[in-house]
């Protein structure tokens, strides 16, 4: 049998556009009422973001580059933290997302040790907000409570509010067009300043990071593309591609001789 | 002559069995008098008693015949059905008054209400949740413009799917004609064929 896929998100970072400004962190933050990141929790080594910016330093000192790379759930084709969930709170949906149903979980935290990107995260406390931020909460959101998993959704609430949105409007099906027409994406990807990170739908042909998917499935390890997705190699199949950044001293070379 | 032994066997058991009786008239009492859903009492006192049964109520039945989304404005728009703002209702009431005393003191408190601007605390019947999205307008549209006669209904008609007849009922009961729990969404989804992924419902 023959299951069709309408939709199948994924996502590209350019890293060449990132500059480490932290703003998806904060939009991610503020639309899935993730907790506030206390001076106690970062102690205790339980505070946690949805998508956080990893910093690596290349080179010697005078000649130091920084190099940032923002990771948030890849949403795996082969999710390793789905077949160790006793009691499948968290699958694999057919829009290609990895799903985390709150409700369910029970807090084994047998996912967050079998993720490999370690993107899922265990609320150790109950979440508290400071009193004048309670009114900010996004009612399309779960609270989360203490004692169950918790993980990056691509902001799925966006995406099913676009899809009532675009059927009641339009009385069409969600398509690229319609979704950018009315300016749907997650938080981290309206927030970035530099359009570093692109949302789209894998499966659309017209979609702008088609390409991109298609490019690394038809030239797996050969291609000559900047894309590549991290730990591919271990077989996850992550929906999100990472485009290499381009050596800017290389460029600014080439750039003044040319 | 019983050995003293059974004598205090029996003392205990009988302290156990009144403790187990104790216990389960304290949750019987505790839900006796706690709301819905969990508790067995009747939907909580509006602070004005609001006849469903004299605005939407057929003509027939002494009702006025109105359709439900012409108070509840947002049904058929967005995710909640929305209780109207006290001054749709007095927008009416300034004119029209209550066929006899009793009604007239509910419809004065309204009028004072709005007059002094102080909004009138609704107490919430339905509630559903906090994991849990439920969109009106969508459930609307699939019942208003479906291809079947089935899913062609009124507007009023939709809303007695879940709600029941809400116009002849004198005040809405919490227990009502479908529980809203998990499963009666699900049948419902299955019966037409609609995706049950959980994301759909669950945020």
């Amino acid at each position: 049998m023959v299951i069709k896929i309408e939709h199948k998100w994924g996502m590209v970072v350019d890293l060449d556009k990132c500059t480490g400004c932290n703003g998806c962190v904060v939009a991610c933050q503020a639309e899935n009422n993730l907790p506030i990141n206390t001076k106690d929790l970062f102690m205790q080594k339980r505070a946690f973001e949805w998508i956080r910016i990893e910093r690596y330093w290349e080179g010697e000192f005078p000649n130091v580059k920084a190099r940032y790379l923002p990771v948030m759930c890849q949403h795996c084709g082969n999710a390793p933290c789905e077949p160790v969930c006793p009691v499948y709170a968290t699958y694999h949906n057919d829009q290609g997302l990895n799903v985390q149903v709150y409700n369910r979980c029970v807090g084994t935290r047998y996912c967050i040790n079998n993720c490999t990107y370690q993107v899922r995260f265990f609320n150790f406390w109950e979440p508290t907000w400071p009193e004048r931020l309670q009114n900010q909460l996004n009612p399309d959101v779960t609270v989360r409570t203490r004692g169950i998993t918790e993980k990056c959704t691509f902001c799925v609430q966006r995406i099913r509010r676009a899809e009532i949105t675009v059927e009641r409007r339009e009385r069409t099906k969600l398509n690229d067009k319609t979704m950018a027409a009315r300016n749907f994406m997650p938080a981290c990807v309206q927030a970035c300043p530099t359009n570093a990170l692109m949302f789209g739908d894998q499966n659309n042909q017209e979609d702008k990071i088609h390409g991109y998917f298609e490019e690394l499935h038809n030239h797996e390890g050969h291609s000559d593309s900047r894309g590549y997705r991290i730990l591919e190699e271990i077989g996850t199949d992550p929906s999100v591609i990472y485009l290499k950044k381009v050596d800017q001293f290389k460029m600014e070379h080439s750039e003044s001789h040319g | 002559m019983i050995p003293k032994g059974n004598i205090v066997a029996a003392t205990l058991v009988g302290l156990i069995m009144a403790g187990i009786t104790g216990f389960i008239l304290l949750v019987i009492a505790i839900s006796w008098f706690s709301n819905a859903p969990f508790g067995l009492a009747n939907a909580p006192a509006q602070p004005i008693a609001f006849p469903h049964t004299a605005h939407a109520g057929s003509v027939d039945d002494g009702g006025l015949g109105m359709e439900c989304e012409f108070c509840h404005r947002n049904v058929t728009k967005g995710d909640s059905a929305t209780v109207p703002a006290l001054q749709q209702c007095w927008y009416c009431h300034q004119k029209v008054s209550g066929g006899d005393e009793e009604a007239q003191a509910e419809i004065d408190k309204l009028v004072t209400a709005y007059s002094d601007g102080v909004p009138v605390n609704w107490e919430r019947v339905h509630r559903l949740p906090d994991h849990v999205r439920f969109v009106h307008e969508a459930h609307i549209r699939h019942f208003t413009m479906g291809d079947t006669p089935e899913t062609q209904l009124e507007v009023k008609e939709v809303c007695t799917v879940c709600h029941g007849e809400v116009a002849k009922m004198e005040e809405v009961q919490p227990k009502q004609f479908q529980s809203l729990k998990m499963g009666t969404c699900l049948d419902c989804h299955r019966k037409y064929d609609v995706p049950t992924d959980c994301t759909i419902c669950h945020k």
